[in-house]
Order: structure tokens, then C-alpha cells, then sequence
């Protein structure tokens, strides 16, 4: 053990000579590690601690509701990503009909619309005396449409919301390996005379096997770690049973040992993702590039269906939802007059400014500690540093708050310092340090996506060129990797803009983003209100995803 | 007393880890010269430039570059501060750059040389005027190494490493830049270590060779006498350039074969009479004569444009490779007999 810290201080300080260097690239990522390790160390600390009665009471009553709930989700989303996202990705892959250029980047622009705001829209449209209900009255007058009109809500509202929200994953992906997919392979099919329906089955798609499974695990994870659409349809989920426990029962424990449960889960499913992402590497041809596929041509009745299907995922994962905000943003303009769209936007403007600049600043630190050290246990610390994203916001906001309170308690107050719960707790720092852990391998995996492109030796031509490394970094790096940047920044604003549990748990007071004001519009039954920071939260996001479609449908 | 440009002292060379070369010796004495190392691929030709060129660390040894230690156990001079460049097998130029702007970044280096090269005469001399502003995704792989080249040309450094700088240009374009190489190497005295596996290439540009077999230097010396005059029997058959027969030691300038019979000349090492020696036959060592009686079996014929090589089969089964220009009138076909001239004579006998 002695002996283990031992050779961990001396990475940290190489001696040189007599000198002793302090090694930033050790320190840094060993931060980031530490950081990161935070909320995961505390959920399972948290079986050591003592819980309130509460725990009895969840244990006898609903647990096993939170389970079963979590577990029917999750497979209700699983199965409607997969053939939403299957499905359009096959059609614009491998046929030509009308439209076919367009869906390919038009349906992505799901990812701009967060699941809890689908499921407004779908309340909003559905529900008494709603927007279809108005609709219906205006074309055919006064009626009892209310009892025709079916309810999207409770668990298949939740299920069609954020399947309609998430199916981006599997379109994406499957349409990338899709399209790398070997054009001999498919005319090998063709040779072998089998049909059109029999190369599907036996060559695509088993072949795509490794980029679906992957689409589908970020969907499950992300399914596990929704809040803001089951809550919103009163779901106990194992999610929303954290937040109950923490807001409502005051149970930082038992919160964090609901959250082991979950984790359990999601790490699971890590592991399937990063497995089959590993696998899905394989079977991409790079030498001689990328044979252009020949695309069937449709026509009649089979350009009419595919025009159709596609046409229905995207209106009703993208247009429905932004009509049915714009719709009560111009029949209630005063909820657009009264919000502080400005503030809101600057708001916004500042976490993604903050935590963009972060993100960056230390996954260029690391990754670039990584390339020129070629350490393995640095390598090993920037892997586990990048596990945040596993971890589902509500855990890491709840966890961060567990571990700061512990801090403050023990620790701080042992040192007899002031306080430093204020300085976390609700206030922009604790909010960014969460929202660093959360996107932290967002910004790691693009900065070492790009290195990757950068061969070693074009480095130390570099060096041999009379350059040092920081010359190299400036001079070669960072103009190389000026797209990928871009690109990150971007993902992470999306990201952030679109972020809702870490915000709820962790922002100061009267600090509002379009995702918390449309949360909280929503959980006042405000719904029309709740369309104004919706729409722009929307439109926000689909415009960064449109400036980045080309980087998004390439890998 | 004067001291040597270069001198690498003892250094074993390693990469991953791993020992590739032990225990090198190697001095280039003055400014301007030109070292090749041949070895086959895999020995450790490259780690041996990274190393120099402070890539690679050493744990023992010295290697010093004009009266200067870059490397030893306890010190190392980090590559930007060596003044040293080195040009890189597989492509290296940095891609967000063109051609030329690559070049230029060539020029950063201070250089501490009177006769400045002109990036210009380089450029043109490398025929690289019609891609220079391509950037390096959208030239071949020869025309990559030649931009590489370039760039490590108009740094002038005072030690420039080449690993395999010709291996992807065409045959057609490969000797033209050999001798342009050679003629701009000579002129701005610009101190070379060119790693090759091409042995006539090593032979044309280098003014000393060295031969690395078996993780080792086996010989070091000029290229004349390490194709003539090869130390180890390792080195005949890395060369490649003949093959060792059976013969026994007759007199102070003769030796006696079973098949080829009396083989006269010079021998380069003394062997008492009677000792029974491989000899080193290389295909111009023997000379066609149809008219002669000592006639051997055609088993193979080579055209290599401006000779053939044939190779012939002794009564004891030996094949034995011969060289003749194309020009010459009597071709043979395979099967049928070739007469050696005799007696044969041999310049240098070297035998093991």
C-alpha cells in the first residue's frame, strides 16, 4: 500500500537532474479522476449509512414498482427506438425515393426535442378540451370529442415520448455503419441470388449488429436516467423515486442507495455499449475507402410508403412538437411577453460559455498528457474519468450534494473552515462541476477522436523541426483539431441546453434556464406557458444540430 | 588531436522495451559524410535514427554530435534542442498544411551553416513545383516522402537521418534524385545517416556502410570493401551477391575445387595450404567462354535489362550464379551447357 502511494508521487513529481518537475498532464487527470469518482464512490458508500423509516416503508410498498416500471419502460422505448431508428436508417441508406436526401439529415433533429417536452406537447394535444379537441371543434363545431380523443399518457406517453425523443441514437448510428457497410458484401448477396428481403436479414442487418446494440444501450441508458418525462407523467420510476426520496422524505441515503440499484443498470449496459463499439470497428472497410452504395430506386406505391413512414417519424418526432408549442405561443402571446427571454438566454449562455471552456481546457489537458507521456496508468485514469456520462444526472446532482454535505460536516468542520456547502450547493460552481462530470467524455472522446487522426510521428517531425511541445500543440494541434472543437462545443451546448435534473437539484436561487422554466411551467399544470422557453429550447438546439449535421451523420 | 563529428559509444539500442541493437560503435569523422545502415527489416534500423534523434532513450553508452553528449544514461537532450532532423519512412507532413507551407516550416531551424540552401533548388530538384499547394491527402505516397524529404533538407540540420527516404518513389524518378541527393548532401556538407534495406542504394549515396545482422553492427566500412570484402559469412548472405563454395587451400594464390577445379588470385587473409575453406563466389567472378571444356548445366536464366544472370548447376549439385552482359551474342537456354573460361581467376579471394 505504502509502496503504492509511493509510485504514484513519483509520476506526479519526475525528477529530472536535481530538479524535481511537477507534472501537470498526472496532476490534472488524476483531478479529473477524483472529481469524477466523487458521485460513484458516494452511491455506494451509501450502504453504510443509516436511513429514515422511509426506506421500510419503499422497501414493503414500491421498490419493486420502481423496478417493475423502470424494466417496462425500458423495454417499451428499446422496441420503438429500435424500429424507428432501424427502420428510417435502412430506408435512406439503401433506397431512393422522394425525400430520401432530405430525411437523412432531417431526422435528427429529434435530438433536439427533450423527452419532457414531447410529453407536454403530447398532453397538450391529447388531452380534455386540448389542441385536437379544438381543432375537431372548429371543423365540425360544438361536440363530446373529449371521449373519442385517445389519452397518450401515464406509461405509453411515456414510452412513445421518449422513444420519439431518443430513436436519433439508433438512426444515427445504424445509418453509419449502414453506410460503410461493404458494397461488395451486398452484391455478394445479389450473386448468391438472394431477394432483397433475405439480404436484409441475413447480410445488413446482422452486419449493423454491433451499431444497433450500441444505439440501443445509449437509448437504455438514457431511458433509465429520464426524469422529466416520467415525472411529468407521474411514473415512479427508479428515478424519480430518487428524487422523491431526496426532495420529499429529506433521505440523502436512501436516495443514494436507490441510485446503486440504478447504476447497477447502467453499467450494465456501459459495458454492452462499449463492447459492441469495440466489435462495430471491425467490420468498417478503410482501405480504398468507402464504395459508393447503388441505391435501389423506388417508385409507385413503394416510393409512396417509404416517403410516408419517413414523413410520419419525423412530423411526429420533430414538427409535432414544435407546432404544438408554436401553436400556444401565438394563441397565449402574453406568456411570451411575460418571460425574461433574455435573461433565460444569457443564462443559458453562461453554463454552456463555462462549461464548454472547461470541458475543453481539460480534455485537451488530458488527452494531450495521454499522447505525450504514453502512460498506461494515465490512459487507465482518463477511462474511468470518462464513466460520468454513464451516470444519470439525478444521481450525480444528489450524490454531489451527499458528498459536499458529508465534506462540510466532517472534514471542513474538523479544519474548523468556513463552510463550503453555499459554495456548491446552489450556486453556478457546484452546477458546472456536475455538468463537467456528466459531459466530461463528451468533450475527452472528441478531442481523442481527433487526436487519433494525428499520427505520432507528424509530432515528432515536429519536435525535429526545431519545435517544442507547446509550439507543436499550438502551431499543429490545435489549428488540426479547430473542427473537432467546434464540434464539442457545440455537442456540449446541446447538451447542456437541453439538461434538466442537474439544473432542478443544483442551480442557485432565481436562476432559471429554458429547461427548468418550461419544467417548472409544466409541474403547475401550466402547460401553455410552458411552450415558450419549450420552443426556444427547440429551436436552439435544432439550429446547433443542423451546423453540426455533417459531423453527426459521418461517425 | 582531432575529434570526431559524430560518435555513438556503446549505446544498445531498444524500442518498447525491448533490446533491437546492442553494444554499437560507430563514428562518422568529419562534416559532410554519408553513413548508410543496411539490415533487413524488423532488426532495429529505424529505432537506431529515433534514438539519435532523441526520440528514444538509451540506459547506457554515449552519443555525441560535434563534441557534445545529446544522449547517455543521465542525460538527454530533448529533439527540438538537437538540431537534428530526421525524415520519416511513412508519411509525416502535417496534413492542415499544403506542400509548401510544410516545406517552409523547414526553415524555423537556426542554422549555424555558411552555404544556405535554397528551398527553391530543393523544390525544384525534387520535382515537387506542381504540388505544392496540395495538402497531403491529395498526393501519393512517393510524392509525400519527397515533400518530407524537402522539409528535412531546407532545415539544414547538422545531422539529418533518412529512413528508407527513396522507398516509395518510382523506380523511373529513384535514381535521378539519388544522384541530386547525393550532389546537394555533398554540397551544403549536411551529415547524413541514411537507413536502407536497398543495398545499391546504400552503396551509391553512403560513403561508409554499416551492416546490422543479429541485433549487432557486423561490419562498418566503405562500400567497395563491404561488397568485396564482406567480414562474416552473415554478411555474403545478407548481401546476397553470391554464394560460398567447398575449396581447398593449394598454394599461396590458388585453391581447387571439385567442380570448377584451379581458382587463382589474390587471397585477402592468409590461409596455411591444405585448409579447407568456404570461398565467396560472386556472379562476375566468373567469365563465359563457349569455347571452353569446363561446360555446367543452364537451370535458370534472369534478364535484368542490361545483363542476364544464369545460374548453373555444378556436378555436385551447387548452383552457382553468373553474370553476363545482354549484349552478349551467345545466349543459352535453359538445359543447355555454359562454358567457364579457364583458368579462373578471382581478384580478391575471400574465403571463411
Amino acid at each position: 500500500m505504502k509502496k503504492n502511494k509511493l509510485m504514484h508521487l513519483k509520476l506526479c513529481f519526475q525528477q529530472d537532474g536535481n530538479k524535481v518537475k511537477f507534472n501537470s498532464w498526472y496532476i490534472s487527470s488524476l483531478f479529473i479522476s477524483i472529481v469524477v469518482a466523487i458521485p460513484i464512490l458516494t452511491v455506494f458508500s451509501s450502504f453504510f449509512e443509516e436511513t429514515t423509516n422511509y426506506f421500510e416503508i419503499i422497501k414493503n410498498t414500491f421498490l419493486y414498482e420502481y423496478i417493475f416500471n423502470s424494466l417496462i419502460l425500458l423495454f417499451g422505448v428499446l422496441l420503438l427506438t429500435f424500429f424507428f431508428g432501424v427502420g428510417c436508417a435502412y430506408l435512406v441508406s439503401f433506397y431512393d425515393f422522394p425525400g430520401a436526401k432530405f430525411f437523412k439529415w432531417a431526422l435528427i433533429l429529434s435530438f433536439a426535442v427533450p423527452a419532457y417536452i414531447y410529453a407536454y406537447s403530447l398532453t397538450a394535444f391529447f388531452e380534455n378540451y386540448g389542441t385536437l379537441y379544438s381543432i375537431l371543434k372548429s371543423l365540425f363545431g360544438d361536440g363530446n370529442y373529449n371521449k373519442q380523443i385517445p389519452k397518450f399518457d401515464g406509461m405509453f406517453g411515456a414510452i412513445l415520448s421518449i422513444s420519439f425523443s431518443l430513436f436519433g441514437y439508433v438512426y444515427v448510428l445504424t445509418r453509419a455503419s449502414f453506410h460503410y457497410q461493404s458494397q461488395n458484401l451486398i452484391e455478394l448477396g445479389q450473386n448468391l441470388g438472394f431477394s432483397k428481403r433475405r439480404s436484409f436479414f441475413s447480410i445488413i442487418l446482422p452486419s449493423a449488429r454491433p451499431a444497433i446494440v450500441a444505439g440501443l444501450a445509449l437509448v437504455a441508458m438514457e431511458t433509465l436516467s429520464d426524469f422529466g418525462a416520467v415525472s411529468f407523467f407521474g411514473i415512479s420510476t427508479l428515478t424519480t423515486g430518487i428524487y422523491n426520496s431526496w426532495v420529499s422524505f429529506d433521505d440523502l441515503a436512501f436516495a443514494n442507495q436507490l441510485s446503486f440499484f440504478l447504476l447497477l443498470f447502467i453499467f450494465g449496459l456501459f459495458f454492452l455499449e462499449n463492447i459492441s463499439r469495440r466489435k462495430a470497428q471491425y467490420h468498417t472497410p478503410f482501405r480504398g475507402g468507402i464504395k459508393t452504395k447503388i441505391k435501389t430506386k423506388l417508385s409507385g406505391l413503394y416510393a409512396i410508403s417509404a416517403f410516408s413512414l419517413c414523413s410520419l417519424i419525423f412530423f411526429l418526432s420533430f414538427i409535432f412538437p414544435v407546432l404544438q408549442m408554436m401553436y400556444w405561443t401565438v394563441i397565449f402571446p402574453k406568456n411570451y411577453i411575460d418571460l425574461n427571454i433574455s435573461g433565460l438566454l444569457l443564462n443559458t449562455i453562461y453554463l454552456v460559455f463555462l462549461t464548454g471552456l472547461l470541458l475543453i481546457l481539460f480534455a485537451f489537458l488530458s488527452n494531450y498528457g495521454n499522447r505525450v507521456t504514453k502512460s498506461k496508468f494515465l490512459n487507465l485514469l482518463s477511462i474511468f474519468s470518462i464513466s460520468g456520462y454513464a451516470v444519470p444526472g439525478i444521481i450525480l446532482a444528489v450524490a454531489f450534494i451527499s458528498f459536499i454535505s458529508w465534506f462540510d460536516n466532517t472534514v471542513i468542520n474538523f479544519l474548523k473552515f468556513n463552510p463550503i456547502k453555499k459554495v456548491f450547493i446552489g450556486s453556478i460552481i457546484g452546477l458546472v462541476t456536475v455538468y463537467f462530470i456528466r459531459f466530461y467524455s463528451l468533450a475527452f472522446n472528441g478531442i481523442k477522436t481527433g487526436y487519433e487522426r494525428i499520427n505520432r510521428s507528424i509530432d515528432e517531425s515536429s519536435y525535429l523541426l526545431g519545435y517544442s511541445k507547446f509550439k507543436t500543440f499550438l502551431g499543429i494541434h490545435i489549428p488540426y483539431l479547430k473542427n473537432s472543437i467546434f464540434l464539442i462545443g457545440i455537442l456540449i451546448a446541446i447538451e447542456v441546453i437541453k439538461e434538466l435534473p442537474i439544473t432542478l437539484i443544483l442551480r442557485p436561487f432565481n436562476f432559471e434556464t429554458f429547461a427548468t422554466t418550461a419544467y417548472v411551467f409544466a409541474s403547475q399544470d401550466l402547460l401553455e406557458a410552458a411552450a415558450v422557453p419549450s420552443l426556444f429550447l427547440i429551436l436552439i438546439a435544432s439550429s446547433f444540430i443542423l451546423l453540426t449535421s455533417r459531423y453527426i451523420l459521418k461517425d | 588531436m582531432m575529434n570526431n563529428f559524430f560518435e555513438i559509444e556503446n549505446v544498445s539500442f531498444a524500442a518498447g522495451g525491448k533490446n533491437k541493437v546492442n553494444n554499437v560503435n560507430l563514428t562518422i569523422k568529419n562534416e559532410g559524410d554519408i553513413v548508410c545502415v543496411l539490415g533487413p527489416s524488423g532488426i532495429g534500423k529505424t529505432t537506431i535514427l529515433r534514438t539519435i534523434a532523441g526520440l528514444e532513450k538509451i540506459d547506457k553508452g554515449k552519443i555525441i554530435l560535434k563534441n557534445k553528449i545529446l544522449s547517455s544514461k543521465d542525460k538527454h537532450v530533448e529533439p527540438e534542442d538537437r538540431n537534428i532532423s530526421l525524415s520519416f519512412q511513412e508519411n509525416c507532413l502535417f496534413p492542415h498544411y499544403s506542400v509548401e507551407k510544410n516545406i517552409e516550416l523547414g526553415l524555423n531551424r537556426k542554422t549555424g551553416k555558411k552555404k544556405k540552401l535554397n528551398p527553391k533548388d530543393i523544390i525544384k530538384f525534387l520535382n515537387l513545383e506542381k504540388i505544392l499547394n496540395k495538402y497531403p491527402h491529395e498526393i501519393s505516397a512517393g510524392e509525400a516522402q519527397r515533400s518530407a524529404l524537402a522539409r528535412s533538407l531546407v532545415s539544414q540540420p547538422d545531422l539529418l537521418l533518412l529512413d528508407e527516404p527513396l522507398s516509395n518513389v518510382d523506380q523511373s524518378f529513384k535514381e535521378e534524385i539519388q544522384v541530386e541527393l547525393k550532389q546537394i548532401l555533398t554540397n551544403s556538407k549536411i551529415t547524413t545517416i541514411i537507413v536502407t534495406h536497398d543495398s545499391y542504394e546504400a552503396f551509391y549515396l553512403g560513403s561508409k556502410c554499416a551492416i546490422i545482422l543479429d541485433g549487432q553492427i557486423k561490419q562498418y566500412d566503405d562500400p567497395y570493401n563491404v561488397y568485396h570484402f564482406p567480414n562474416s559469412v552473415q554478411v555474403v548472405n545478407f548481401l546476397n551477391r553470391g554464394i560460398l563454395i567447398p575449396a581447398k587451400v593449394t598454394g599461396e594464390n590458388s585453391l581447387e575445387n571439385d567442380d570448377l577445379g584451379t581458382i587463382e588470385g589474390n587471397f585477402i587473409k592468409h590461409y596455411p595450404k591444405g585448409s579447407n575453406v568456404k570461398l565467396l563466389l560472386q556472379p562476375e567472378d566468373l567469365e563465359h567462354d563457349d569455347k571452353s571444356n569446363l561446360k555446367l548445366e543452364v537451370v535458370d536464366r534472369k534478364f535484368r535489362g542490361t545483363n542476364f544472370i544464369y545460374t548453373l548447376k555444378t556436378p555436385s549439385n551447387t548452383l552457382i550464379p553468373v553474370f553476363v552482359h545482354s549484349h552478349h551474342i551467345h545466349q543459352h537456354e535453359i538445359d543447355e551447357k555454359f562454358g567457364i573460361k579457364r583458368p579462373i581467376h578471382i581478384d580478391h579471394i575471400v574465403c571463411f
